[in-house]
C-alpha cells in the first residue's frame, strides 16, 4: 500500500514535470478581415436576417401564441429568390462557409432552397390558419438542416 | 474443516463456471439501449462509417494520440470475452483487464456515478453489438510512463463518486444523474486545465478547444455567454433534432452525439421523458460568465 502511494507520488511529479515543461496551451487567434461589400457580404446579412426570424417564429410557439410566426415565417420564405442570386460563380472566400458543391451541384442546391420557400410558406399558412405550427416548423427546420449539411462547411474548416 | 470447504469449493466452482452467464442475464438489453442512447451512443467507439462499436476515430490530446477500443461482442478484438464485472470495472472504475488503469481520455471518472442497475442493462445491450473484426491500435501517448501517469491520474483527479443502485426516477434529479454521469455533458462542455482535468469551477461553462479542436459551447445559464436567455423547450430541440433557437443545426460532434455515428443512436433515440429531465436539469445549472465563441464569431457573420 505505502509502495503504491509513493509509486503513484512519484508519477505524479512526472506527470507534472512532463506537463509543465512541453503542456502550454495552444492558443490560436484568427480575427478575420471584414468581407468588402458583395454577394459574400449580403447572404450572410440576409441569412442572418433569417436567423432572426425563425427565433421569432419560436419566440411565437413559446408565447403560445403561433399566429405570430405567420409575418417571419414569410419573410423567410420571401428572402429565398434574392439569396440564390447571390451565389454568382466564383464567390467563395475563406471567409465563407459555402462549399464549392454549391457551384458544382447548383440544381441540388436550388431544389433544397426552393424546399425552405414550400416549408415556410406552409408554416405561416398553418399559423395564420390556426394549424400545426409546430409540426410545420419542425418541416422548415429539416429544410434549414438539408441544405447547411450539403452546402456549408462546419465552422471549424474556416480556419 | 472439510465439511466446510467443500460446500465453499462448490459454490465458487458454480460461480466460475456460470459468472458470465447469470450476470449477463441480469440486465435488460432493452433498457439499456436507452441507457446507450443517452450516453450518445458511446460514440467515441464507433467509426465515422461504421460498424457501432468498431472502434472509433483518433483523438488527438495533448498529452498524445488515443485509439477508442472495440466494444463490440467479438471475441478477440471486442468485449466478447469480457465478464460483466470486467466491462463494469472498465466503465466505472477505469481499470483494463490486466488490472491497469486507463487513459483518462476515457471519461470513467464520470461514469463511475453511473447507477448499478444502468451499468447491467448497458452491459447487456453491448453484449448485443454484433461482432465487428477491427483492430485496436495501441494509443500513442506523449507522456514518459503512461500506465503510471494514468495510475496517478485517477488518484489526484478522479472525485469520489458513490453509484447509486437504481438512479433517480424522474424530474430535475434524473435529469442531473443523466448530465453528470450517463450524458457526461461535462466531459465536454466543461473547460479543462493543464492536467487535462475537468476544471469543477468551470462547470459546463464551455471551452474553446474541446475534443477534436472544436469550440463547445457555454451551457450554463448566463445570459451573455450561455444559454440563460433560452427555454427548456429550446434545449428539448437540441437533443431532439439538433435544433437551435435561431433554427440552424447544431455541428460536429455534437451533431453526432445527437444523431448517432457510423449507423448508430444517439440522444434523438432517447425517450422523451429522458431528453426532457436533461433539458429541465440544464436549464437550472448556475451561470459562470464564460465566453468561448471564436472573436471573429461575435457580432454576427461577417
Amino acid at each position: 500500500m505505502r509502495t503504491e502511494r509513493r509509486i503513484t507520488t512519484m508519477a505524479m511529479a512526472v506527470v507534472a514535470a512532463v506537463l509543465l515543461s512541453g503542456g502550454a496551451a495552444q492558443t490560436k487567434d484568427e480575427d478575420s478581415p471584414k468581407l468588402p461589400p458583395g454577394p459574400i457580404a449580403d447572404r450572410h446579412e440576409l441569412m442572418k436576417h433569417n436567423g432572426d426570424d425563425a427565433e421569432k417564429i419560436g419566440d411565437a410557439l413559446k408565447a403560445g401564441k403561433p399566429g405570430d410566426a405567420a409575418a417571419p415565417a414569410e419573410r423567410i420564405a420571401g428572402s429565398v429568390d434574392h439569396f440564390l442570386k447571390l451565389f454568382p460563380p466564383g464567390s467563395e472566400d475563406p471567409n465563407s462557409r459555402a462549399k464549392p458543391e454549391i457551384w458544382t451541384k447548383r440544381v441540388e442546391f436550388d431544389r433544397l432552397a426552393a424546399n425552405l420557400k414550400t416549408t415556410a410558406n406552409d408554416l405561416a399558412e398553418a399559423a395564420k390558419a390556426n394549424g400545426d405550427v409546430k409540426k410545420a416548423s419542425g418541416a422548415m427546420f429539416k429544410a434549414c438542416k438539408a441544405c447547411h449539411t450539403d452546402f456549408r462547411k462546419p465552422k471549424d474548416d474556416e480556419d | 474443516m472439510v465439511v466446510l470447504a467443500l460446500p465453499a469449493a462448490a459454490m465458487l466452482g458454480v460461480a466460475c463456471a456460470s459468472g458470465r452467464d447469470v450476470a449477463a442475464s441480469s440486465g435488460d438489453p432493452a433498457r439499456g439501449r436507452e441507457v446507450f442512447a443517452l450516453a450518445g451512443g458511446c460514440g467515441c467507439h464507433t467509426p465515422e462509417k461504421g460498424p457501432v462499436g468498431a472502434g472509433g476515430r483518433e483523438l488527438e490530446t495533448p498529452f498524445g494520440t488515443f485509439h477508442p477500443t472495440n466494444i463490440t461482442s467479438d471475441e478477440t478484438r471486442g468485449i466478447g470475452e469480457w465478464s460483466d464485472a470486467e466491462i463494469d470495472g472498465a466503465i466505472r472504475r477505469g481499470v483494463l483487464r490486466d488490472g491497469s488503469v486507463e487513459t483518462p481520455v476515457m471519461p470513467y471518472y464520470r461514469y463511475a456515478g453511473m447507477a448499478d442497475a444502468d451499468v447491467r442493462d448497458l452491459i447487456a445491450y453491448l453484449r448485443t453489438l454484433p461482432a465487428a473484426s477491427q483492430e485496436n491500435r495501441p494509443h500513442e501517448v506523449d507522456l514518459p510512463f503512461p500506465r503510471l501517469a494514468f495510475r496517478a491520474w485517477r488518484w489526484l483527479f478522479a472525485p469520489d463518486v458513490t453509484a447509486p443502485a437504481v438512479a433517480p426516477p424522474s424530474g430535475v434529479e434524473r435529469g442531473r444523474y443523466l448530465s453528470d454521469h450517463v450524458s457526461i455533458c461535462g466531459d465536454c462542455h466543461t473547460p479543462r486545465d493543464r492536467f487535462g482535468a475537468p476544471d469543477p469551477e468551470q462547470y459546463l461553462a464551455g471551452a474553446v478547444d474541446g475534443p477534436l479542436g472544436q469550440v463547445v459551447p457555454n451551457i450554463t445559464s448566463d445570459k451573455g455567454t450561455g444559454i440563460g436567455s433560452w427555454a427548456v423547450s429550446d434545449i428539448e430541440n437540441v437533443l431532439e433534432m439538433g435544433m437551435l433557437p435561431d433554427f440552424d443545426n447544431v455541428q460536429g460532434l455534437m451533431a453526432e452525439m445527437i444523431d448517432g455515428i457510423g449507423g448508430g443512436i444517439g440522444y434523438a433515440q432517447a425517450s422523451k421523458a429522458d431528453r426532457n429531465a436533461i433539458a429541465e436539469y440544464i436549464h437550472t445549472v448556475p451561470p459562470i460568465i464564460h465566453r468561448v465563441e471564436k472573436k471573429k464569431d461575435r457580432g454576427g457573420p461577417g
